[in-house]
């Protein structure tokens, strides 16, 4: 199923931010700099497990569960 | 008024510290930030500028130049002086041990002194200030733990050693200490924003991090070649010629418009060792350096526009670009930037914001 990734980043940002846009922003950031570019995937990008790995990884890093 | 920046060009710490303590005479210090040159005594700087600001929070670190309104000075202190109509509250805490920072442990304390969980505390009324040992490399694992614990803005900068790259000093609670970070939260009494400003185009042409050697800065392939090869092929110039580019032309992670710079320091082997992270897989874009000065004119006067008035500025200035501005010959402009803004500020090594970046000034700037 593609669009997981684009799922999963937005599910963090979410539930990161709280509804708070300036913690939406500095969570893209963060994201980046942690190596995931949120603008490259979008709703038809492929499930790549590498990255969902990542991601997964990320969002324990963040104490968030997606 | 609630901010008054000074400074000593006094050569002996005692001398300096009198100095400042002088020019503050009659204003409610309660909290003070300084900038010292590396050239003063590391270890009793910390001690005698507590001891002389008895009672007040005194925090600062060793540097590569400082910064205050309307100048750029070498071997001198800058200070900024705070009462309690600048800031309402502050709390300061020391990671002791940078390479395995204890940022749940500082988060604790936060709470406890604060009174609440940080996850309640707003991020439009709470900002973080954070200094680190400049010589650590351990700058990214310390702003990516930040990161992940706390939702507010941390700014600051690396401390420096006027370029001799042996060991900086941070300084808190009248100790000095080294291999380690200053974490300090406050609550601006009229709120407070950031300026983050880089002199760089982005250019297109984009280098992806296909091997790296993380823990030691190295990019070993761009692009599934060698680094510098990449690299030299993306500028258009012989392989020889890359150390001569690294000044005008880093790169850069670009995120929803902003560029996060990550400058290159020097070529090893085949490998580009840079001043900062990539990681396997980050796609960075090339840049080409602009005019320092006319960028942050426009930076400054465009955060005046928006904020009416700005009572203070901390500068946290990358030493690159400080080098860059005595190559052109521009401090003297560039400290006139800031000649009607109560600034204080320091040529670092690295800046703080989210991150650790490069190339940059991070300004924490007050209402």
């Amino acid at each position: 199923m593609p669009g997981k990734i684009k799922e999963m980043i937005d599910a963090i940002i979410a539930q990161r931010s709280n509804g708070n846009s300036i913690i939406a922003a500095n969570t893209r950031v963060k994201l980046a700099l942690k190596g995931i570019l949120p603008d490259k995937y979008d709703s038809t990008s492929e499930d790549d497990y590498e990255v969902i790995d990542k991601l997964r990884r990320i969002a324990k890093e963040l104490n968030l569960s997606i | 008024m609630g901010i008054r920046t000074v400074y000593s060009t006094q050569g002996l710490v005692t001398d300096a510290a009198a100095d400042i303590k002088n020019q503050l005479a009659g204003f409610d210090v309660k909290t003070l930030i300084y900038f010292a040159s590396s050239n003063f005594d590391h270890q009793s700087i910390s001690k005698l500028m507590q001891e002389t600001f008895e009672g007040c929070v005194v925090f600062g670190c060793s540097t590569s130049g400082e910064i205050v309104s309307g100048r750029m000075l070498k071997n001198s202190i800058v200070a900024m002086a705070f009462s309690s109509d600048a800031i309402s509250d502050i709390a300061v805490n020391v990671v002791e041990d940078i390479k395995n920072p204890n940022i749940k442990k500082v988060c604790s304390d936060f709470e406890e002194y604060f009174g609440q969980p940080m996850s309640n505390m707003d991020p439009s009324e709470y900002v973080g200030i954070v200094i680190l040992d400049g010589m650590s490399s351990s700058e990214e694992k310390v702003m990516d733990k930040i990161g992940d614990l706390i939702n507010l803005i941390f700014i600051g900068g690396s401390a420096g050693d006027d370029l001799k790259f042996r060991t900086t000093y941070v300084y808190a609670n009248g100790k000095t200490y080294t291999n380690a970070a200053i974490l300090a939260l406050l609550k601006p009494t009229k709120g407070f924003d950031i300026i983050k400003t880089q002199s760089f185009k982005v250019l297109n042409k984009k280098l992806i991090a296909t091997k790296v050697n993380e823990e030691s800065r190295e990019v070993i392939e761009f692009n599934n070649k060698p680094a510098v090869q990449a690299y030299a092929e993306a500028l258009n110039i012989p392989v020889e010629e890359v150390p001569n580019c690294f000044m005008t032309n880093p790169v850069g992670l670009v995120i929803d418009d902003e560029v996060y710079v990550r400058s290159p320091q020097q070529v090893k082997g085949n490998h580009i060792v840079f001043y900062c992270n990539i990681l396997e897989g980050m796609e960075v874009s090339l840049l080409e350096s602009k005019d320092i000065v006319k960028d942050t004119v426009a930076a400054v006067q465009e955060k005046k526009r928006q904020l009416g008035t700005i009572s203070g500025i901390i500068n946290f200035h990358c030493i690159l670009r400080t080098l860059e501005l005595e190559k052109k010959g521009q401090t003297e402009q560039y400290g006139q930037i800031f000649s009607d803004i109560p600034t204080v500020g320091f040529s670092t090594y690295g800046e703080a914001y989210i991150g650790h970046i490069n190339q940059t000034s991070t300004m924490l700037v007050f209402k």
